[in-house]
Parts: C-alpha cells; sequence; structure tokens
C-alpha cells in the first residue's frame, strides 16, 4: 500500500503540474490584460469653481491691482471667444476675455501626446445650413469652406470633412456600417424606420407660418408656429408613443441620439428638441453629401485653438472671476489671478458673461462690494431681485455630467464586421463609443497607434445623484468601467492600450427639458442685468458649436452697439 | 461509481461536440463557403461516430481498458485537430483529405465511447435506467458544448487552444477512470503514466499554441527565407531561391526578382520617355529602390527623391549586397536623397517641384490606403508638378479589378490631369494597370533609354489597349469622404478569394 501510495502521489502531482500549467497560462494571460499603462484623472479644475461657489475666493485688498478694460469678457468657451472674435473683427479692440482655466475652449477643450491631439469634448460641427450666417463667414475665415462653385454652393476643404467611413454600430457581435440598426430587423421595424425618417425630412423641409424655417440652427431663428411650439411640451419619449414609433430599434436610435446630443434619455429630453437632432441640419455642399460634417483631431479644439490665435493678447487665463458688479455707469469685476496669486479688479463698461448660466447666481451681485466706489446699481439690483424667482427655476435647470477619456493605443481596434470608423457606436453599451482622433490622417502606415475618445453621459440617473457618483468614482473605477465596456466592443484591448486620461465634466452640457426651449425661463435669463450681457450655450438650451457661437455674437453686437452710440 | 461515469459521459460528449464544432469552423475559415464545410463535416462526423459504434462490438475483453485507452487516443487527436489543420493548410497539397481523414478519426474514437460507457455500466443500472441516464448526460453535454464554443471559447481562447483543452479533458477523463477502476484493471501505473504523459503533452500545446502559431506562419513561405524583420509599420520578409528573389510586405507579393524588370520598366518609362531632358523626380513608396534603378537610365536626371515611410526597407536596400545587386547600387547614387516620412505630410510641406512623379502604393485594401488614391491627394501631386509635367500611378489589375482600376483613372481626371491608362504583364502578378497623369497631353516617347528588355515603342502601343473584359461598368471619383474606390475594390478583388 505505502508503494502504491506514493505512486498515487506522483501521478496527481504531475496531473496537478498540467492543470497548474493551463490556470498559469490563464493567469499570465489575465496579467498581460491587466492594467498596466498610466490612468490620469485631469479634468475642469473644480477645486477653482466650487472655490467661487461657495464664496471662498481670496477678496480683493484695497490696493489691490486696477485695470479698465471697456469690454470684459467672462468664460473663454466658444461663446466668450467668438464674442471677442465679432468685436475684433468689427474693429473693437478694447476687451479682455477672462477664463479661469488655463487654457480657454470650455467644452472645445483638446488635449495632445505623442500620437495625435484629441478632443475633450465637442469634436464636429456639422456642414453650415442657409441660415447659419455666423458658422458660414468663421468658417470662410479660417479656409474651411474655400469657396462657392456656380450654383452657390460652399466648397469645403476635403482635408477637414469627415473622411469615410463615418460610423460604424457594433450589434450581434458584428459592425454595420453607419448608426441606424440594420441587421436582424422584422419588416415592421423597417417600416417603422423608414417613416422616422420620412417624418423628419418633413419636419426638415417644414417651413413655418411665419415664413421661417421649422427647424433652424441656430435655433432662435426658427419658426414661432404655436403647432411645432407645442413640441416643447412634451418629451421625446412621449412623441415617440403618440406618433406610433414603439419598436426597439428606432427606440434605440433616437435614445442614443439624445444621449448623444443633449447627454440624456429621450423621457427627459423636449420632443422640439429631440427632432431638432434630425430635422435641423440642412447644410449642403458642393463636394459632399449632405449630412456630412466637418471634424479635426482636435474635435472642435481645432475652432477653439485657431480663435486663441486670432485673440492674441486679449485672453487671461487662470482668471477666477469671483464677482460681478454692475453699476449705473458700468461694471466691476472682481478675480483672482492663479497665476500671480493675487486679487485684481477690472473696471469697463460692459460685460459679456460667457460662462455658463447656472454660475450667475454666484457671481452676479446687484450691489457693490467694492466699497471704494460709490453707490450700488439700482438697475441691476431691481432686475436682480425681480428675476429672483426665475433665478431659482434656473437652478433647477439640469446640466448632464459626463467622462470622457481619451484612450491611447498601439494599433487601431478593426473588430468584426465593416472596418474602423470615425464613430464607432456599440447597440448594447450605454457609453457612446468612441471617436478616433487619428481618422482623418492620410499616411501609408498600417497599423499606426492611435488615440479614441470614449463618451460616457450619465443620462440615467438624476444629474445630481449622477454628479455625485462621477465625483466619487476613482481613476481606477472609471478605468475599470471603461475597459469593460471596451473589452465588450474589441476583445483583448485592453493589452493594446498605452494611456488613459479622464475628464469628468460635472455640468457638461444644458439639458433641454421638456418646456425648456420655448417657455419663460429661457426668456428672461437671455435678458441682460444692467451692464451685463449673457451669451452662452446654456440660453439657447442644446450645447453646440453654433449656438454658442450664437449667443456669443449676438451679445457682442448689443454690447457693440451701446458701444458706439 | 455510477454517477463519476455519468459525469464522464457528459464529459466526454461535451469534448466529443467541441471537436466536432472546431473542425467545421477551422474548414470554413480556411476554405470558406461554411454552408458546405458545416454540413460535410457534420456529416462525416456523424457517420463515422456510426462505425465506431459498430466496431464496439468487436471488442470483448478488457472494456475498461479498451475505454481508457480510447479516451487517451480521443485526447490526442483531438485536441491537437485545430493547430494539425492550421499548420497543415499550406503544406498539404490535397487539404481536404487530411480534414475528412481527422474527423473519421476523432469520429469512430468519440463513436466508440458511449457504447463502451453503456456496457461498463451494464452490470451497475437497470437497462431501463442506463439508456436514460447516459443518453439524458450525453446530449446535456452536447447543449453545454454547443454554447461554450462560440460564447466562451472561440472568442477568449481561439480555436487551437480550446482544442489543446478539451484534449486535456479527455486525458484527465482517462486519468479518473484509472482511478476508479485501479482494482479492476492490470498496470494502472503505466496506463496513469501514459494518460498523464498525453495530459502534459497537450497541456503544452495549449501554453505554447502561440508560439506554435508563429511558427506555421513562418512556414507558409514555400521559399527559403533569407531576411524577415517586423519593422514598426510593417513586416518584410525576403525569400530566396535559386535565382529568384521575393520581397513580401505584410505576407504580400511585392516583387519577384524574375520579372520585376517588367513591372519597374513599365511604371518608369512611358512616363520619363515622354519628356525632354526631366531632372528632378519624385519617388512616392517603391523604397526596394528598383524604380529608381529605373530612373537612373536617364542621364538628364539630376535629384530623385524617394519617400518611403519605414527606414528599414531603404535601409535594407541600401546596404551592399544581394539586395542592392537588385536595384544597381541605386539607392546609394548620390542623386538620389531618401526621405523617411509619410508621402501625403511630406508633399504637402515641400516646396520642391518635379518634372515627374513615380506614385508606387500598395493596393487600395484598406481605408487608410484608400486615401492615397482620392482626390485630394492627386491634388496636392499636381502642385507639386513643375508645368508640363507628369506623373504615373500605380493602380492595381484592369483584370481583376476593372472597376477600381478605372475609378482610379476618372479620380486623376477629375482633378484636371490628362491621363493615359495602359496596363501590363506581369507573370508574378498577372495582367497590371498603370495611369500617366499629366498636365499636358501625353505625347507618346520618341525613344526609350537603350537596353530595356520589356518596354519599347511597340510594347508600349499594345498595353494603351483594353480589351472588352477590362472595360469599367462604373463610374465613379474616389474622395476622402466616399472612399469608392477601397469599397470597389473590395467588392472586386473578394470575388477573386472566396473562388480561392
Amino acid at each position: 500500500m505505502p508503494k502504491r501510495f506514493t505512486r498515487a502521489v506522483f501521478l496527481s502531482m504531475m496531473g496537478g503540474c498540467a492543470v497548474a500549467a493551463v490556470s498559469g497560462k490563464f493567469l499570465l494571460d489575465a496579467l498581460n490584460a491587466r492594467v498596466k499603462f498610466p490612468i490620469r484623472m485631469l479634468g475642469p479644475s473644480m477645486n477653482r469653481g466650487h472655490m467661487i461657489r461657495d464664496g471662498k475666493m481670496p477678496k480683493a485688498a484695497t490696493d489691490a491691482e486696477r485695470t479698465k478694460t471697456r469690454v470684459t469678457i467672462i468664460g473663454g468657451g466658444m461663446a466668450g471667444l467668438s464674442a471677442g472674435w465679432w468685436l475684433k473683427r468689427n474693429g473693437f479692440a478694447d476687451f479682455k476675455i477672462l477664463e479661469l482655466e488655463n487654457e480657454v475652449g470650455g467644452n472645445s477643450s483638446f488635449g495632445k501626446n505623442g500620437i495625435s491631439a484629441y478632443p475633450w469634448g465637442a469634436h464636429y460641427v456639422p456642414l453650415a445650413n442657409p441660415e447659419s450666417e455666423y458658422v458660414r463667414m468663421f468658417f470662410q475665415e479660417l479656409g474651411v469652406i474655400q469657396g462657392v462653385d456656380a450654383n452657390g454652393l460652399a466648397i469645403y476643404n476635403d482635408l477637414y470633412m469627415c473622411h469615410d467611413p463615418e460610423e460604424r454600430l457594433l450589434k450581434d457581435g458584428s459592425f454595420q456600417e453607419g448608426l441606424v440598426p440594420r441587421r436582424g430587423l422584422q419588416p415592421s421595424d423597417k417600416q417603422e424606420m423608414r417613416r422616422f425618417f420620412e417624418v423628419m425630412k418633413r419636419y426638415r423641409e417644414l417651413v413655418g407660418r411665419d415664413g421661417k424655417p421649422g427647424f433652424a440652427i441656430p435655433l432662435d431663428l426658427s419658426s414661432q408656429d404655436e403647432e411645432l411650439i407645442a413640441l416643447d411640451r412634451i418629451s421625446m419619449a412621449e412623441w415617440m408613443k403618440q406618433n406610433k414609433f414603439l419598436g426597439k430599434p428606432i427606440r434605440w436610435y433616437v435614445d442614443y441620439c439624445c444621449r448623444d446630443d443633449y447627454g440624456s434619455l429621450p423621457e427627459h429630453v423636449s420632443a422640439w428638441a429631440g427632432i431638432h437632432y434630425f430635422a435641423g441640419r440642412k447644410g449642403v455642399a458642393a463636394n459632399a453629401e449632405m449630412n456630412s460634417v466637418v471634424t479635426w483631431p482636435a474635435g472642435n479644439g481645432f475652432l477653439a485653438d485657431k480663435l486663441r490665435e486670432m485673440l492674441n493678447g486679449k485672453i487671461e487665463t487662470g482668471s477666477a472671476v469671483f464677482n460681478v458688479s454692475s453699476t449705473e455707469t458700468g461694471a466691476t469685476v472682481s478675480l483672482f489671478d492663479v497665476k500671480e496669486n493675487a486679487a485684481k479688479i477690472i473696471e469697463c463698461d460692459y460685460v459679456i458673461f460667457a460662462a455658463p448660466r447656472f454660475l450667475a447666481r454666484h457671481l452676479v451681485s446687484p450691489t457693490r462690494r467694492d466699497e471704494t466706489v460709490s453707490s450700488p446699481g439700482i438697475s441691476a439690483h431691481a432686475e436682480r431681485s425681480q428675476n429672483e424667482p426665475l433665478q431659482e427655476q434656473f437652478e433647477s435647470a439640469q446640466y448632464a455630467p459626463w467622462m470622457v477619456a481619451n484612450i491611447s493605443l498601439k494599433r487601431v481596434p478593426e473588430g468584426k464586421g465593416v472596418g474602423l470608423a470615425w464613430d464607432n457606436v456599440s447597440f448594447s453599451s450605454r457609453s457612446l463609443g468612441y471617436v478616433v482622433a487619428t481618422h482623418q490622417n492620410i499616411t501609408t502606415q498600417r497599423d499606426a497607434p492611435t488615440v479614441i475618445t470614449y463618451y460616457y453621459p450619465m443620462a440615467q440617473d438624476e444629474p445630481s445623484e449622477s454628479r455625485r457618483i462621477l465625483l466619487e468614482r476613482t481613476a481606477e473605477d472609471w478605468s475599470q468601467l471603461i475597459l469593460a465596456d471596451l473589452e465588450k466592443m474589441h476583445n483583448g484591448i485592453t493589452a493594446e492600450i498605452t494611456a488613459m486620461d479622464l475628464w469628468p465634466w460635472g455640468h457638461g452640457m444644458i439639458r433641454p427639458s421638456v418646456g425648456y426651449i420655448w417657455g419663460e425661463t429661457r426668456k428672461v435669463m437671455k435678458n441682460s442685468m444692467g451692464n451685463v450681457y449673457f451669451a452662452h450655450s446654456d440660453m439657447s438650451g442644446i450645447s453646440n458649436f453654433e449656438e454658442a457661437q450664437y449667443q456669443g455674437i449676438e451679445a457682442a453686437k448689443q454690447v457693440l452697439a451701446r458701444v458706439m452710440s | 461509481m455510477t454517477y463519476s461515469l455519468l459525469i464522464t459521459a457528459f464529459v466526454i460528449s461535451t469534448c466529443g461536440l467541441v471537436y466536432e464544432l472546431i473542425a467545421g469552423t477551422v474548414a470554413s475559415y480556411l476554405l470558406g463557403d461554411s454552408v458546405t464545410q458545416f454540413s460535410t463535416v457534420i456529416g462525416v462526423y456523424l457517420f463515422s461516430m456510426g462505425i465506431g459504434s459498430f466496431l464496439s462490438r468487436y471488442v470483448d475483453k478488457d472494456i475498461i481498458l479498451k475505454f481508457i485507452q480510447v479516451e487517451m487516443l480521443v485526447g490526442l487527436v483531438g485536441g491537437c485537430s485545430a493547430a494539425l489543420l492550421f499548420m497543415s493548410f499550406e503544406h498539404v497539397e490535397n487539404f481536404r483529405i487530411l480534414l475528412y481523414a481527422l474527423v473519421t478519426a476523432i469520429g469512430v474514437l468519440v463513436g466508440l465511447e458511449i457504447p463502451l460507457l453503456m456496457r461498463i455500466l451494464q452490470d451497475k443500472l437497470e437497462f431501463k435506467e442506463l439508456v436514460s441516464q447516459v443518453f439524458t448526460f450525453d446530449y446535456v453535454g452536447a447543449l453545454l458544448a454547443s454554447l461554450l464554443f462560440p460564447l466562451l471559447l472561440v472568442p477568449y481562447l481561439g480555436l487551437i487552444r480550446s482544442s489543446f483543452l478539451f484534449g486535456i479533458f479527455n486525458a484527465l477523463v482517462a486519468v479518473w477512470t484509472v482511478h476508479l477502476f485501479r482494482n479492476d484493471v492490470k498496470g494502472t501505473f503505466g496506463l496513469r503514466s501514459a494518460a498523464i504523459t498525453v495530459a502534459i503533452a497537450l497541456s503544452a500545446g495549449f501554453v505554447f499554441s502561440d508560439q506554435l502559431m508563429t511558427w506555421a506562419e513562418s512556414s507558409t513561405y514555400q521559399e527559403p527565407i533569407i531576411f524577415s524583420k517586423s519593422t514598426p509599420y510593417q513586416r518584410i520578409v525576403i525569400t530566396c531561391k535559386g535565382k529568384e528573389v521575393r520581397l513580401f510586405l505584410n505576407g504580400n507579393l511585392q516583387f519577384n526578382s524574375r520579372d520585376e524588370y517588367r513591372y519597374h520598366e513599365a511604371l518608369v518609362h512611358p512616363a520619363m520617355s515622354s519628356l525632354k531632358n526631366p531632372e528632378n523626380i519624385l519617388v512616392l513608396g517603391g523604397g526596394d529602390g528598383m524604380a529608381v534603378r529605373e530612373l537612373l537610365k536617364y542621364p538628364s536626371v539630376k535629384t530623385i527623391q524617394l519617400v518611403d515611410l519605414d527606414p528599414e526597407m531603404t535601409k535594407l536596400f541600401r546596404a551592399k549586397g544581394l539586395l542592392s545587386q537588385l536595384n544597381n547600387d541605386a539607392l546609394s547614387d548620390p542623386r538620389v536623397t531618401v526621405i523617411n516620412q509619410d508621402a501625403f505630410v511630406w508633399l504637402r510641406k515641400s516646396k520642391d517641384k518635379f518634372d515627374c512623379a513615380i506614385i508606387d502604393f500598395p493596393d487600395p485594401s484598406n481605408f487608410s490606403l484608400g486615401k492615397l488614391y482620392s482626390d485630394t491627394f492627386y491634388k496636392t501631386v499636381k502642385r507639386a508638378l513643375k508645368p508640363g509635367g507628369v506623373c504615373v500611378i500605380q493602380s492595381t489589375s484592369p483584370y481583376f479589378a476593372k472597376n477600381s482600376y478605372w475609378c482610379v483613372v476618372n479620380t486623376l481626371e477629375s482633378v484636371g490631369f490628362h491621363t493615359t491608362p495602359y496596363h501590363a504583364y506581369v507573370p508574378s502578378f498577372g495582367d497590371w494597370g498603370y495611369v500617366v497623369a499629366s498636365i499636358d497631353k501625353f505625347e507618346h516617347p520618341a525613344a526609350y533609354p537603350a537596353n530595356l528588355r520589356y518596354v519599347t515603342d511597340e510594347s508600349f502601343r499594345q498595353m494603351l489597349n483594353f480589351p472588352p473584359d477590362m472595360v469599367a461598368t462604373e463610374k465613379c471619383v474616389n474622395k476622402l469622404n466616399n472612399q469608392k474606390l477601397v469599397h470597389l475594390f473590395e467588392s472586386e478583388w473578394g470575388e477573386y478569394v472566396e473562388t480561392f
């Protein structure tokens, strides 16, 4: 027996070795797949923002540096930059743009590494509509639009127009072309899809009784036809139900589009806004199909950077404005210069407040805190108190939180089905998938390293709850969540990653809730307070380049009119 | 013990079905046409199981011993099946014979398993119970296998590892059975050792499957490899047999030294000879220096700038040796400047102007290569040409991909070039297409350099003739935002790839 026992031990050891070798291999693979790359949590300087909110900014000493500028623009996002661009273009140079962060751009910020530039937020602009005059003006100046053909159609720069293939969707295990689900559809689903796009086409071509387009870009130029405005009073989900769009594929598609453009679910988005996504874009080009977009490796950071160059010398970054007071004769802006670690005061005639609108509650004060200058601004005070309930209401305006990640890869992720596109989406994911920063490159290199920008709107919960979760999760938590999602799209992608940067957007974009776009709140928000004018896409209710630019330029126009008079 | 044996039935049926699925999948991967492959593999497999069941009647003695031996064999043959099929594909003249032989062998062995197992169990259970229980476990195992295979095994392990893994399971069943019947079977030590050896061998296969595959892939080249290197941009492989040197990039043949003169003479001379005293020449792609060799036959040439992304390529073909003999040391000529950059990026920044540009990129088989055939790219080339300048583009085969070929011609015309399409026969490639794109109307060369082996006035005139089977049926312009060419190329070459 002992002999046999030894044998048995020997043999089971051998067997154990075999099992160990196999499981060791598994373990080794698992280790290989483990995170071996640096993860960085970047993002807007929430500290600075929260210090302003909580009134913790160091107050200006009496001997604080005082400067005079006729117009102060607060906020260096697209609205503020566009306001500056307009002033400069119209020969007015006595202005400053104050930006809280160390770089301008706001939602059009971008980053750069050894592989490519990449966006931190907005990453494309559709072809400009006939009514989008400012966009066309700007594009012409930048050479995005290079001329006009014999039919009067704009000729866009080929290098900036999104190269084919634009989009692909991972559904049922393989990638298909385009984002509209095509595989495995019931005839009734297909029929519904067709009907949906027909309805949208009608809305796109619709002209209201006032002669204006039903859905315009910027949206303020849209028809005020009561029939259309009524769409703002129901949710997109409700509209879908009323119009019998009930199939899963069409509901997925609309859900995706609402999350993509508004960071929110169709249940929380006004039907007017939901339809605007499909019916608003009418841009055509001499050298592209309709629905084309222009894009750059840095996304709309390209536009922000061009504006920054144009406005050289006018921009003060690291300027944490903590108080704006309107007086009878002008306005006083108190700020903390982060770079010099000193409080400063700017006296000006007019302020263009191009920061997110919800900040006005914390920053724009009716009375002057600065005792050295005479009486407080009565008019502003009056307006403020008059606006108070609406301010409250606006406080309830909701901002969708987002997580954006830029992920460097050793090579492009191909996957089953059609090849890598610019925008790559998974049918089953709560994320919006990713865009490829190197998509616009023209290169002989195959299998080149790339950067993908991954978008995750936190659309499911209440925004305040989502915001809490967004900040509570560590870089490690987020990377695990993102990797799990990406692994479902591309098995083994973790091993290809060389770096991951994260950018949490607490107030990513305004949510066009039911009643927001054509309701009272937005109307009142647009009103100036004394010498303070408001400019931000929040006043449109839709967060994109065209709206931000429009709000910025409209505010600049009003200020310019008063400066000139 | 009964319960243990029923579990055994469950495991072996899972293994059996996995082998069947592996064979079917490998066959459709390698041979295409999955419907045919799957149905013939399943048919042959099931039929072989029938043979196995029939043969079980001839096993009279030592049933347990035979069962253990069968398990070991199934593990060995089934476990190695995927690796064997993949590795032999390139080397076996008639792959199907091997495939069906393997499927038959596995099928016969698997067919023996259940009858033997039932006979082992016959004294332990009532007949009614026996049949019911064994088949229940058998079919449940089959269900498990059919779910595991597409959901876990193929995506996470791959075919080769899956097959090794299930081979290991079979071997472990053998070990387990030896253990169960340690008192009934003679020579347990030998049996157990053999079974464990099989398990270890299969585990080794499982662990080193990547290395196995790499080795298998490197042996897909028919000729001896004299050089191979993976650069950040591509995998360069050079083979040599007798006097024939072949260059492969990412597995695609770039030239064969026996007939490359045809390709490169046809690429360079019609464009170059049409010019009076060309001085400044641009070559995009063509890091092997063969096109440069042809260009140096023109005494008027003062500068040649060669733009090729991969420094390894140009270094390889510049270094003195077998390869530089092929291009007559062209890359060491003082007139030649080698620029290792991306062609488009370099061209956009360059302020130089050229009399002639030779564009020799890989075929537009993917979207990034497709951009190098776009109207935007050709506009950039046009800006880099001197007045009266010409360029020539290798533009895939007008026989295999006629619409792709003519799409290149149309795209060149769309940016204002005069085009002169022509094609030449290169045995290694087949009928190959080129386009001369010129700023002024193309003038037929009056004379060619002396000692050309292929291009003459007469042969070039023949190259200009396109028979009806090379005439386009579709007309389109390739743009960055439509990538028409890549879509066409995929569909046209796809037809040929599928029939192989």
